[in-house]
C-alpha cells in the first residue's frame, strides 16, 4: 500500500460508493448527489443573511445522520454535504454584502465596505463576478495546500505552541484586530472590551453563573448566535431602516440601484486583481491551518495588506479602498475563502477545529464513527489498509468536486443572484430580520433567544451610530470563551505560575507584540494632529 | 461495601419489571419536553434525540427536545424543577450533576427534588496517555513524576479534578491539574502535547485499540473492560472513583404510572441494540446500563451523600 493507493482508493470511495440512481448506464453515487446538493444549499444559505454555513450544518447534521445511520458509509455523503454546505456559503456570503449591505456571514463584512458602494455606482453584476473569482481562487488554492501539507504542517505548528504561547497568540490576535479594525484603536478597545464582557456572562468553570445577577435567563450566557447574528445583522439592519426613514422622509422616494455600464470581468482586470488575491489567499491559508484563530481575521487582514498594497499602486482616479474598489473585494473574499481549506489542517491532523463549519465536521465524524480527526488519520500503513486516510482522501476528492462546482455553477448562481437587488428594501429589511430571527430561534428554541438577539442588535445599532466597528465585538465574543480556557489552562498546566505569560519566552514575545501593535496604531494617528 | 450496593441495585432492577404491568396503560397528557444537557450534535445529544425517535415511532408519543447545556447539568435541573411532574418534561443529564455537581454548587437543590427515570449507559473511564509518552504503566508515570518532570493532568469536570487531587496525594506526587472542557477537549490536549495524562470516558477506545493511546488506570471501582490490567484506583489508594451513569431524570413527586412507563419505555429502546440508539450506545458507552425504579433513587442519593466525603478529602 503506497500513497499513491490511498489517494485511488479514496477518489474511489467518493465515485464508486452505494449508488443513488444511473444516468445512462453509469451509476452516480450517492456522495456525489450529497456534495451537489450541500453545495446548493451552502450559497442559498450564504446569500441568505442570518442562515450562514454553520446554522445549516447544525440543522443539517441531525437529519442527516438519521437518515444514514451509524454506518462508515454515511461518512463520505453525510461530510460531503456539509463540505458542500461550508464551499457554497462562503461564495454565498458574499452576495447580500454587496447587494444589501449586509453581510451573509460574518467574515464577509469587510465585502460590504467595497461591494455595496460598487452596488450604488450601479456595478452589483461586476463586482459578484469580482467576489466569486477571488473566493474561488482563494479556495482552490487553500484547498491543494491542505491537501499537500495536512499531514505535516500543523503537527508542527503544534510541537512548538504550547499552552502559555497559545494564550498570548490570542491576546496578541484581539489587540490586533481591536487596532486594526475601524481605524481608531480607543473605539476598537471599547468594542472588544465590550464583547469579551459579554462573553463572560454566565460561562466560567464555577457553578455559580458570573454576572448573571441572579437572572436565570442569563445563568446560561448568550449563546453565540444571539451575539453574532444580533449585533452585525439585526444591528445593521436597525440601521438601514433608520437610513431608509430618513431619506424616505427627505425625498419620499426609496433608493434603487439599477446597474449600469460594463458588467463583465476581463483580462485586465483578472491581471489587475491577481496580486491582492494570492496575498490574500496566502494569508487565509496561513491563519486557516492555526487552530482557533478563523476566517473573519483571515478577511481583516487580507482587507488590511491589500489596503497599504492599493495605496501605493492605485491609479490617481480609482476610487479609494471603502468607496467601491473592486481590489478590497477581491483582497477580502480571497482572504476568507482561502481558510475553509486550511481550517481542516488542524482539524485532520489533531482533531481541533478552527471554525464553526470545523466544528461540525468533527462532530458528524463522532456522531457516525468510524473516523477519529487526530494523528491516527495519516499513517500511511504498508501491511493492512488504514480506513481512515482512506476516508480523509474521500474528503480531499470532495472538496475538489466541490471546487469545481464552485467554479461552474457557483458562478451561474451567484450572477442570477443579481435580480435580487430589484426586490425593494421596505420588503427585504424586515423580511431579512424575520429569518434572522427565526434562525436563531431554530437553533436555540428558548424566546429568551429572541429577546438577546434584539438587544445584541440594539446595541449593534448604537455602535454603527457612533461609528465604533461592531467586528471587534463579535471577534472578541467568539474567542473569549476560548481565551479564558487557554489562560486557565496554561495556568494550571504551568503549575500556578501567575506570570506564565511572561516566563515563557515564545510568549513574552507574542506579548510584547500584543503592546506593541496598540502603541503603534495609536501614535500613528497622533501625527496628522 | 460498593459491591453489596451495586448487588442491591441489580436485584431492585428485578422488581422495576413486575411493575411495568402497572404502566402499559400510561399516555402522556401532551407532547413530552425532552430537555438534553450536553451540547447539540454531540454523541450524548444524538443519543437523547434518537431515543425519542424511536419512542415517537414506537408508543406514539411526541418529543419536543431542547438543550439546556451549561454548569454541569445545573442549568438543566433549575429548569427542569419547575416543570409539570406528569410525565409531560424529562431530562438527560449525567448521574455527576445530581451527586457531586449539586453538593459542591450548592445551588439549593438534591436530588430529592427530582425523579429518577433510568440510567441508559455507563462511562468507561480511564486515566489515558499517548503511547509515544513512553509510560507503558501507570507506575512509570509515577516514576517520571518522582523523578521531577512536570505531570499536566486533564479532567473535565470539577469532581474529576478533586480525583486527579487525591491520586497524587495518595501516590505522593503533585500533578499539574487541568480544567478541560468535555472528553473531546481532554483528548485534543494529550494528543497535541498540551497535556501529558488525562481523563477520558470512553473516547479512547479506538486510539488505545490502534496502539496511539494507553489506559494506565481504571478511573471506576472495576476494571475497565478494554484493559483489565489497568489498576483501579481503589488500588492506587483512592477510596472514590469516577463511576457514573447517562441518566434521564422528571421534576420531584412524578405519578409511579408515569414514571414506569417513561423508564421502562426508555431502557427497552436503549436495551436493543437493533434501534438507532441501541447501536450508537453499544458503539460509543460500551453498551447498556439500565438502572431504574427504587436502584436508581438510592443511586442518586448515594451519589449525591458520597459527594460531601469526596469534597471533604479533597480539600484537605
Amino acid at each position: 500500500m503506497g500513497t499513491f493507493d490511498y489517494i485511488l482508493m479514496g477518489i474511489q470511495a467518493v465515485f464508486q460508493g452505494p449508488a443513488l440512481f444511473s444516468i445512462l448506464g453509469v451509476s452516480i453515487s450517492v456522495t456525489l448527489v450529497m456534495i451537489f446538493g450541500g453545495f446548493l444549499t451552502g450559497i442559498a444559505v450564504g446569500a441568505t443573511p442570518g442562515l450562514a454555513g454553520p446554522v445549516a450544518m447544525a440543522i443539517a447534521l441531525p437529519i442527516l445522520i438519521s437518515v444514514f445511520g451509524y454506518t462508515p458509509d454515511a461518512l463520505l455523503p453525510v461530510m460531503g454535504f456539509l463540505i458542500g454546505i461550508m464551499k457554497g456559503a462562503t461564495i454565498g456570503g458574499a452576495v447580500p454584502a454587496i447587494l444589501f449591505n449586509t453581510p451573509g456571514t460574518p467574515d464577509a463584512f469587510m465585502t460590504t465596505l467595497d461591494g455595496y458602494p460598487m452596488t450604488k455606482r450601479g456595478k452589483a453584476k461586476k463586482a459578484l463576478r469580482v467576489a466569486h473569482f477571488a473566493s474561488a481562487s482563494g479556495d482552490t488554492f487553500s484547498d491543494i495546500v491542505l491537501i499537500i501539507c495536512a499531514p505535516f504542517l500543523a503537527l508542527m505548528v503544534e510541537a512548538y505552541l504550547d499552552l502559555p504561547e497559545k494564550t498570548a497568540l490570542l491576546i496578541l490576535s484581539l489587540s490586533f484586530i481591536a487596532t486594526v479594525i475601524g481605524g481608531s484603536a480607543a473605539k476598537g478597545l471599547i468594542s472588544t472590551g465590550l464583547g469579551l464582557l459579554a462573553a463572560y456572562i454566565g460561562t466560567g468553570e464555577d457553578f455559580y453563573p458570573r454576572l448573571s445577577m441572579g437572572q436565570p435567563a442569563l445563568s446560561q450566557g448568550f449563546p453565540i448566535a444571539t451575539a453574532v447574528l444580533g449585533v452585525l445583522i439585526i444591528g445593521a439592519v436597525l440601521k438601514e431602516l433608520e437610513d431608509l426613514w430618513r431619506r424616505k422622509r427627505d425625498s419620499g422616494t426609496l433608493p434603487e440601484h439599477r446597474d449600469k455600464g460594463d458588467q463583465r470581468l476581463r483580462g485586465a482586470d483578472v491581471r489587475r486583481l491577481l496580486p491582492y488575491i494570492g496575498r490574500s489567499a496566502l494569508i487565509g491559508t496561513a491563519i486557516g491551518a492555526l487552530p482557533g484563530i478563523g476566517s473573519t481575521l483571515a478577511a481583516t487582514l487580507g482587507y488590511t495588506v491589500g489596503k497599504s498594497r492599493y495605496a501605493r499602486k492605485k491609479r490617481p482616479d480609482a476610487p479609494e479602498f471603502g468607496q467601491g474598489a473592486a481590489e478590497g473585494i477581491a483582497a477580502t473574499e480571497a482572504a476568507n475563502s482561502s481558510v475553509s481549506g486550511a481550517n481542516l489542517i488542524p482539524v485532520l491532523s489533531l482533531g481541533i477545529p478552527g471554525n464553526a463549519a470545523a466544528v461540525f465536521l468533527i462532530l458528524a465524524a463522532e456522531s457516525i464513527g468510524g473516523f477519529n480527526p487526530g494523528p491516527s488519520v495519516f499513517r500511511f500503513t504498508t501491511d493492512s489498509v488504514n480506513p481512515e486516510l482512506v476516508v480523509a482522501f474521500g474528503l480531499f476528492t470532495a472538496m475538489m468536486i466541490a471546487n469545481l462546482l464552485n467554479w461552474t455553477v457557483g458562478g451561474l448562481f451567484m450572477r442570477s443572484m443579481g435580480v435580487m437587488i430589484r426586490i425593494p428594501k421596505h420588503v427585504l429589511l424586515p423580511s431579512v430580520l424575520l429569518l434572522t430571527l427565526t434562525a436563531i430561534y431554530v437553533q436555540e428554541t428558548r424566546i429568551e433567544a429572541i429577546w438577546f438577539a434584539l438587544g445584541f442588535g440594539v446595541l449593534g445599532y448604537l455602535m454603527r451610530a457612533v461609528a465604533i466597528s461592531p467586528l471587534p465585538f463579535v471577534i472578541a465574543f467568539i474567542l473569549g470563551g476560548k481565551l479564558e480556557e487557554n489562560a486557565r489552562q496554561a495556568f494550571a498546566a504551568t503549575g500556578g505560575d501567575p506570570w506564565f505569560l511572561f516566563t515563557n519566552p515564545g510568549a513574552a514575545i507574542l506579548m510584547a507584540m500584543a503592546l506593541a501593535v496598540i502603541i503603534l496604531t495609536s501614535r500613528k494617528q497622533k501625527d496628522p494632529a | 461495601m460498593k459491591r453489596i450496593f451495586k448487588a442491591g441495585i441489580a436485584a431492585l432492577g428485578a422488581v422495576v419489571v413486575a411493575t411495568s404491568a402497572f404502566a402499559a396503560d400510561w399516555t402522556p397528557p401532551g407532547p413530552i419536553k425532552l430537555m438534553i444537557g450536553f451540547k447539540a450534535g454531540g454523541g450524548a445529544d444524538t443519543q437523547a434525540r434518537l431515543i425519542a425517535e424511536e419512542l415517537e415511532a414506537r408508543m406514539g408519543w411526541k418529543f419536543i427536545p431542547e438543550q439546556v447545556t451549561g454548569k454541569g447539568g445545573l442549568n438543566l435541573a433549575n429548569a427542569l424543577k419547575g416543570q409539570p411532574n406528569d410525565g409531560t418534561a424529562i431530562g438527560l443529564v449525567v448521574t455527576e450533576t445530581l451527586g457531586y455537581n449539586m453538593a459542591a454548587a450548592n445551588a439549593g437543590m438534591t436530588p430529592d427534588d427530582f425523579t429518577g427515570l433510568t440510567t441508559t449507559a455507563g462511562f468507561q473511564m480511564g486515566v489515558v496517555a499517548r503511547t509515544d509518552k513512553g509510560w507503558a504503566t501507570f507506575d512509570d508515570m509515577i516514576a517520571a513524576a518522582k523523578a521531577g518532570q512536570d505531570v499536566r493532568f486533564g479532567a473535565m469536570s470539577p469532581k474529576l479534578a478533586d480525583l486527579a487531587y487525591l491520586l497524587g496525594k495518595a501516590q505522593g506526587v503533585d500533578f499539574n491539574i487541568v480544567n478541560v472542557k468535555g472528553g473531546k477537549g481532554v483528548m485534543n490536549g494529550v494528543n497535541a502535547g498540551d497535556l501529558d495524562v488525562g481523563f477520558m470516558a470512553g473516547i479512547q477506545t479506538k486510539g488505545v485499540a490502534a496502539g496511539d493511546l494507553v489506559n494506565l488506570a481504571s478511573a471506576l471501582s472495576v476494571p475497565l473492560v478494554q484493559t483489565p490490567e489497568a489498576p483501579t484506583f481503589g488500588d492506587l489508594g483512592v477510596e472514590f472513583s469516577a463511576d457514573g451513569y447517562f441518566v434521564f431524570i422528571g421534576p420531584a413527586g412524578m405519578p409511579d404510572d408515569a414514571r414506569a412507563a417513561l423508564s421502562n419505555a426508555i431502557s427497552s429502546v436503549v436495551s436493543d441494540d437493533s434501534t438507532k440508539a441501541g447501536g450508537l450506545i453499544k458503539k460509543a458507552f460500551g453498551g447498556p446500563a439500565a438502572i431504574s425504579g427504587d436502584a436508581l433513587t438510592e443511586l442518586l442519593a448515594n451519589d449525591y451523600a458520597s459527594a460531601g466525603a469526596l469534597l471533604d478529602a479533597a480539600s484537605e
